[in-house]
């Protein structure tokens, strides 16, 4: 009797471990280290392609923080962005709990002139978790970027650091901090940077900010309509930036309208809109053009219902439903030389995006995955300069996701198999719902480590997100460490 | 032991129900909240603030259903092994199966709202189960004498 009690309490104990410790295991085995470089990351995926020319970069390796602008020149632009964590005044006379820079959130609007040379001195004064500048769209070089743990540390209470790059291309742009940024965005850690083309395009020009403070829906910081005058007939050009986590609808009531650039490149032959939304992504960007009718009248222009930019007097045309049909960038404009050949590409990658449970560092969730690994045990795209690179996104996670890719714009070849044929369709940040797949390229031009990441933040700081590496390059950061750079 | 699996095994039920009163609120909620002129988008649904005070409710089924409830039928599993409650760990072991089929629908439910649905039955099976497991552990005319050796 004793003996079979004795027997039963033992196979209790071990059928107790063998529910116990595997899952102890995957609990310690998904703990990361207090720092580790990005370098150490995951497995390489070379994505090499048979038969393609190859580059290979047989130089010695080449330290991040030497890959920045040509330290001789004088900047053309010169702004200091101090950023503080304090209440945040909005336009209403609200106040919330947020940060700002140089005193309000949004921060100060950069413009500057295409060619021209741009120095931010970024200053933290007071946010405890420290911060730095990401030059969203915008492709800097690879030291510039401002990804705290890859390209420099986040910069601490009292300290600063100064970002030059050259503007080379006319867009609509933003930045935001990238440390802890699914916090210090929200917060209010961002601001729009425009850059004009050297002949002016558009006698109006809006830059109409789109953000959520503590579920406060705003434009411009603004709880009501942002108001422009506008004379009959003019020709405005109104900026759309979509600086929250999810894709957001913009449409137009009262006039002819166009799409004319997305993420800060230009389409070729867009054609008048009626009836049909634009939808812009999480981080995207969508510059719409609208002529005012000649004679007299005003224009809404809807960022995700609530809230407009209205051209002309507001009372003059009231809001409208969202119109059935979304814009489909795949078949908008005239198409166009690429100016590389992405059908015979060097690398060829997969980013295929999933979801299961498990842990990361310790905590147990339901978690993205990248090509069926999670973080931090996801790929690592390796590429030399001057590769023809080609990606096949795979959206099969249940939820859509904004994939942005840092230092490069891509162009989309197909959706689902289908391929594009309107004017060539360059992102930064590519809504990608669940159940699609995107073709995508780009030519690897801009040698640094670059974060390809998924804009909605808090999936970031859940694990979606993946490096894209220059071979040859190095970065002397960490994630964790004295710094305290998040894993974002 | 005995009383360790009906208490865990009532805990899931109750817990169940909290889900249940969880959501509703949330749900109930966002329409007062829509109903005063206010927009949901995703952007809302996104943010990681309080739009609305009843996210709480959204919040809660999370971290219910996400951890909290998954833990308790995995210490009822292991609870089962040394209880000695006939069919026992048959039946923690459907609690536990159930938690996770349920989990898998509630997630799944974001794409596939049908899936949602389904996710609503299941709670009931599980809710009926667990409160049977617990049931199950009602003292018998010979209890055994509680193990000390856990």
């Amino acid at each position: 009797m004793i003996l079979t009690r004795r027997v039963r309490l033992v196979a209790a104990c071990a059928t107790t471990l063998a529910v116990v410790v595997p899952l102890g295991w995957l609990w310690q085995a998904s703990r990361l280290p207090r720092a580790y470089s990005v370098m150490d990351m995951g497995y390489a995926d070379g994505g090499r392609q048979a038969g393609g020319p190859h580059h290979h970069q047989d130089s010695a390796a080449r330290d991040i923080t030497t890959l920045v602008a040509d330290p001789a020149r004088r900047p053309d632009v010169e702004v200091t962005l101090t950023a503080r964590e304090q209440r945040v005044r909005l336009a209403s006379g609200r106040e919330i709990d947020g940060y700002t820079f140089n005193g309000h959130s949004p921060g100060p609007q950069i413009t500057a002139v295409v060619g021209q040379l741009v120095q931010v001195r970024l200053v933290n004064a007071s946010v405890p978790g420290g911060v730095t500048l990401h030059w969203h769209g915008v492709d800097v070089p690879g030291g510039e970027d401002g990804v705290a743990g890859v390209t420099q540390d986040a910069v601490r209470i009292g300290r600063d650091f100064v970002y030059r790059f050259v503007v080379r291309r006319a867009g609509t742009f933003w930045y935001h901090s990238h440390q802890l940024s699914h916090e210090q965005v929200a917060g209010g850690l961002f601001g729009a940077l425009v850059v004009r083309p050297a002949r002016p395009q558009a006698p109006l020009d809006v830059v109409a900010l789109a953000h959520l403070y503590h579920g406060i829906r705003t434009v411009n910081g603004s709880e009501s309509d942002v108001t422009v005058p506008a004379p009959p007939g003019a020709t405005a050009r109104v900026r759309v930036v979509n600086t929250d986590n999810g894709p957001t609808p913009v449409w137009v009531t009262g006039a002819a309208w166009r799409l004319v650039a997305v993420d800060g490149t230009d389409l070729l032959g867009p054609t008048a809109i009626e009836r049909a939304a634009v939808l812009v992504t999480a981080g995207g960007r969508a510059d719409l053009e609208v002529t005012m009718p000649s004679g007299g009248g005003s224009v809404r222009v809807q960022i995700g219902g609530p809230l407009s930019v209205v051209l002309g007097r507001p009372s003059d045309v009231p809001a409208s439903a969202r119109p059935a049909a979304t814009l489909d960038l795949l078949t908008y404009g005239t198409p166009a030389p690429l100016g590389f050949d992405p059908a015979h590409p060097d690398r060829a990658f997969r980013y295929e995006m999933g979801r299961r449970p498990g842990f990361l560092d310790g905590v147990p969730g339901l978690y993205w995955t990248v090509n069926g690994h999670m973080y931090p045990d996801v790929p690592m795209f390796t590429v030399a300069d001057g590769d023809v690179v080609r990606m096949t996104i795979v959206n099969d996670s249940g939820e859509v996701h904004p994939m942005h890719l840092h230092g490069h714009r891509a162009v989309v070849l197909a959706r689902d198999g289908v391929p594009a044929t309107g004017s060539p369709w360059w992102v930064d940040s590519l809504n990608v719902e669940d159940g699609e797949s995107y073709d995508i390229a780009f030519l690897a031009d801009n040698p640094g480590i670059w974060v390809d990441h998924c804009h909605n933040l808090p999936h970031a700081r859940e694990g979606l997100l993946v490096h894209l590496m220059y071979e040859n390059v190095t970065t002397p950061f960490l994630i964790g460490g004295p710094a305290g750079n998040s894993r974002e | 032991m005995r009383i360790v699996y009906k208490v865990l095994a009532y805990a899931v039920a109750v817990e169940v129900a909290v889900q249940a009163a969880a959501i509703v609120l949330a749900i109930a909620g966002l329409g007062k909240w829509v109903s005063a002129g206010n927009v949901f988008d995703k952007a809302v649904m996104e943010s990681d603030d309080l739009a609305f005070p009843e996210v709480v409710g959204l919040i809660v089924h999370g971290i219910n259903g996400g951890l909290v409830i998954p833990v308790v039928a995995l210490l009822l599993l292991i609870v089962s092994f040394f209880a000695r409650i006939p069919g026992g760990v048959k039946f923690a072991a459907f609690v536990l199966l159930l938690v996770a089929v349920q989990a898998m629908l509630g997630y799944s439910g974001h794409d596939l709202p049908w899936v949602g649905g389904l996710h609503g039955l299941n709670a009931m099976a599980l809710f009926a189960v667990a409160l049977h497991a617990a049931r199950r552990a009602r003292p018998v005319a010979a209890e055994a004498p509680a193990s000390a050796a856990v």
